[in-house]
């Protein structure tokens, strides 16, 4: 008896594991009933007779803020759609099941990576055909943007922030060192040698951040190179892959300009740049309120990233969109909020002065808000020529999980530079194939 | 006799009637999900579009994964080193906080407190502690001459965080545990092993260990199981870096099924580590013989 009863603990134990996995997606389910408007009995629609529609994002806090008051901003503008914002912290994963069993929202706030993973699968609605009716231009919006967010030859979606990493300094720091804004790497590799500063072996400033490999891809293009092949392969064991982790090398362990783990756990108000710790590093612009708000002693400028050894210069843009899910029941009222938000140029520039995030539509970054400000004019001559990341499925693993590994253990020396991206290589192609849509 | 039965019946139905609201969850929410996970992992479910029969495609495909077996390779060296760390210390803490000493109940309180930290909490304010050029540890290492590591980012000491950050956090619980365990050692055995010259050393060894070895059971197989469930402090601390030394199977298992919807696959995945989880499980319960009764 008490022996079954033993077993019967275990089995009860082991089994918790697998309801984990699965139980997620029954039980996120809940609730969605309620927060959205049942299409076609009419109940959808208000009294004053104004289409519902709900729109769903992720952003709390401030975030909540700023989109709220856009949609009000759109709400008032006209009475015959009514939108409402609804925060789910866990979006994509309701949003998997919304997708197949009803209760799907109007319109989805969207991370535009995601795009080449979902649009496959016929939960997204193009919106090419609202696009010609409407006759809006594709170069109005910044093209790279527009590629994230298609497949095939459709189009899912419209911009609503771009972004891009430029190189923030710290104009004290290198007036005391006597050194200018780097534009290409040798004088990046020699102004970050000058402002390092070591106490024996302790770091007290460090010259320049090489703490985030995600970066590879950025210097991979600076150098000349691309992450991927077109046929989905990757494409960094050569001479450009090389050159950029012998800048990397030379740079941590000859010039010893940063220490592993340096940055590692300083937050917000202790982050290494703001108290003088870093003199250079790559960011982009959602650091600039927190850089406004702590620095006061900080007094920083930015300037694009510096060009490779032949001239190249690469940045890497990333942003978010909104787009209009196939299970949506409004989706000529959904288009009319997304055009109205991210294709006007009003509605575009008060979504940038409410929340500080550069629109995707560039008529609205003609105005003096950005074009007078020394902090965004940078961040808009790197958009210029930013890339997206590819649109491989799988590619956020491949970085994650066989690139960034091994550009750890070359960072601390135990590996050699030709076994880190021949390793790299044959590690990320059978992620990349692994994890790609059929 | 006939009446006798009769209660006993009757017994047994108010039994099962009081049982039945527990035991409804429990199949709708644990057993259900479990035999649709059995069977999703034979599928290429990706939750939205496809659920077609694969067979065993997937678990062909796990035998060449090599990321999920160094994830199961690590979670394995963790365990090793955790699960007697967390009987050792909490058996000790449990043994100096069960003497009747001015304060111990205060101290108890204390011990047990890090168990009520949130995980996610936990590991940020570990983060901190093991700064390697600002945090609390390497400046006591350095007031003796050392240079600490970088803790957390480097693949030698990576793991060791870990495991300090999850003792830390659980030797509390085990230790009430063990408390329970200890006052329920009935006082004759010392006294009668005192009259026949037994030194402490011999009381905690012929007497204390074995009386507690279905509470060093329990703490064992739900240290075993923790362990290779490792998750959230891994993933806060190191985002299972540097160089995938500690990533574990629940995060790759995430990682398939919600970001890459492969659902199917991830269930595979989720299964082989339940195996996993019950052969260890077992594997304890033959070594700690937990089915002989004590006395």
């Amino acid at each position: 008896m008490k022996k079954w009863f033993k077993i019967g603990t275990i089995a009860l134990a082991t089994t918790a594991v697998l309801a984990g996995c699965s139980g997620n997606n029954t039980g996120s389910n809940n609730g969605n009933g309620a927060e959205n408007p049942s299409g076609d009995n009419g109940s959808g629609t208000g009294s004053k007779g104004a289409v519902e529609l709900t729109f769903w994002g992720d952003w709390g806090g401030e975030g909540q803020i700023q989109f709220e008051t856009m949609v009000d901003a759109f709400n008032k503008s006209q009475d015959k759609i009514k939108v409402k914002y609804v925060l789910q912290q866990d979006m994509i994963t309701k949003f998997l099941t919304a997708a197949t069993s009803g209760g799907s929202p109007d319109i989805l706030f969207w991370d535009r990576w995601r795009t080449s993973l979902y649009a496959p699968k016929n939960v997204l609605h193009p919106i090419d055909e609202f696009m010609e009716k409407d006759g809006l231009a594709r170069g109005e919006f910044y093209e790279e943007s527009l590629k994230e967010l298609s497949y095939g030859d459709k189009l899912y979606g419209l911009p609503l922030t771009v972004d891009a990493r430029a190189l923030f300094y710290n104009k004290k720091l290198l007036a005391e060192a006597g050194v200018e804004p780097p534009t290409t790497w040798a004088e990046l590799e020699a102004a970050a040698a000058k402002l390092t500063k070591w106490n024996g072996n302790k770091l007290e400033v460090s010259g320049f951040s090489l703490g985030d490999n995600g970066l590879f891809n950025m210097y991979l293009q600076q150098a000349g190179g691309q992450m991927l092949t077109d046929d989905g392969k990757t494409n960094f064991n050569n001479e450009q892959g090389k050159q950029v982790l012998e800048l990397w090398d030379r740079m941590l362990n000859k010039d010893k300009v940063y220490k592993v783990g340096f940055e590692q756990g300083l937050g917000e108000g202790t982050d290494a740049f703001v108290t003088g710790k870093l003199a250079m590093q790559y960011t982009g612009p959602w650091m600039l309120s927190t850089y406004k708000k702590y620095g006061k002693d900080l007094d920083f400028g930015i300037v694009p990233p510096p060009a490779g050894p032949n001239g190249d210069k690469a940045s890497v843009m990333g942003g978010f969109g909104l787009v209009i899910p196939e299970g949506s029941k409004h989706q000529a009222e959904a288009w009319e909020f997304v055009k109205w938000w991210t294709a006007n140029k009003d509605n575009a520039l008060l979504w940038a002065k409410t929340s500080f995030n550069i629109p995707g539509y560039k008529p609205a970054l003609e105005d003096p808000f950005f074009q007078d400000d020394p902090f965004w004019k940078p961040i808009l001559d790197t958009l210029e020529f930013a890339k997206i990341r590819p649109q491989h499925p799988g590619y956020s693993v491949m970085e994650g999980d066989a690139l960034t590994p091994n550009l750890q253990l070359l960072q601390q020396g135990k590996q050699s530079i030709e076994d880190t991206l021949s390793k790299a290589q044959s590690q990320g192609d059978k992620l990349l194939g692994d994890n790609e849509v059929k | 006799m006939a009446s006798m039965r009769k209660l006993e019946r009757h017994q047994a139905r108010t039994a099962y009637l009081f049982i039945a609201p527990t035991m409804l969850l429990f199949i709708v929410f644990t057993v259900i999900p479990v035999f649709m996970a059995l069977y999703l992992s034979f599928t290429n479910y990706d939750v939205i579009s496809k659920k077609d029969w694969v067979g065993f495609d997937n678990y062909r495909r796990l035998i060449d994964d090599t990321l999920l077996w160094t994830t199961f390779k690590n979670v394995l060296i963790y365990s090793v080193i955790f699960v007697p760390l967390n009987i050792l210390i909490s058996l000790s803490l449990a043994m100096l906080m069960n003497r009747a000493w001015r304060g111990v109940k205060l101290f108890r309180t204390l011990n047990y407190l890090p168990t009520l930290t949130s995980a996610v909490a936990a590991a940020t304010v570990w983060i901190w502690l093991l700064h390697p050029e600002y945090g609390l540890v390497n400046g006591l290492l350095s007031t003796i001459g050392i240079t600490g590591p970088a803790w957390v980012a480097q693949t030698e000491t990576a793991m060791m965080s870990i495991i300090m950050l999850t003792l830390w956090q659980s030797v509390g619980s085990n230790m009430i545990i063990y408390l329970a365990g200890l006052q329920g050692v009935p006082e004759y055995l010392y006294e009668s092993a005192k009259l026949d010259g037994a030194s402490k050393w011999d009381c905690l060894r012929y007497i204390t260990w074995p009386q507690l070895r279905p509470t060093t059971f329990l703490v064992s197989t739900m240290s075993i199981i923790g362990a290779l469930q490792l998750f959230d402090q891994a993933f806060v601390l190191t985002q299972g870096g540097p160089a995938n030394v500690t990533k574990t199977p629940v995060y790759l298992i995430y990682q398939q099924g919600f970001n890459q919807l492969q659902m199917g696959y991830a269930s595979a995945q989720a299964f082989v580590l339940a195996m996993a989880i019950l052969i260890f499980s077992l594997i304890n319960m033959k070594i700690s013989k937990a089915e002989e009764s004590v006395v």
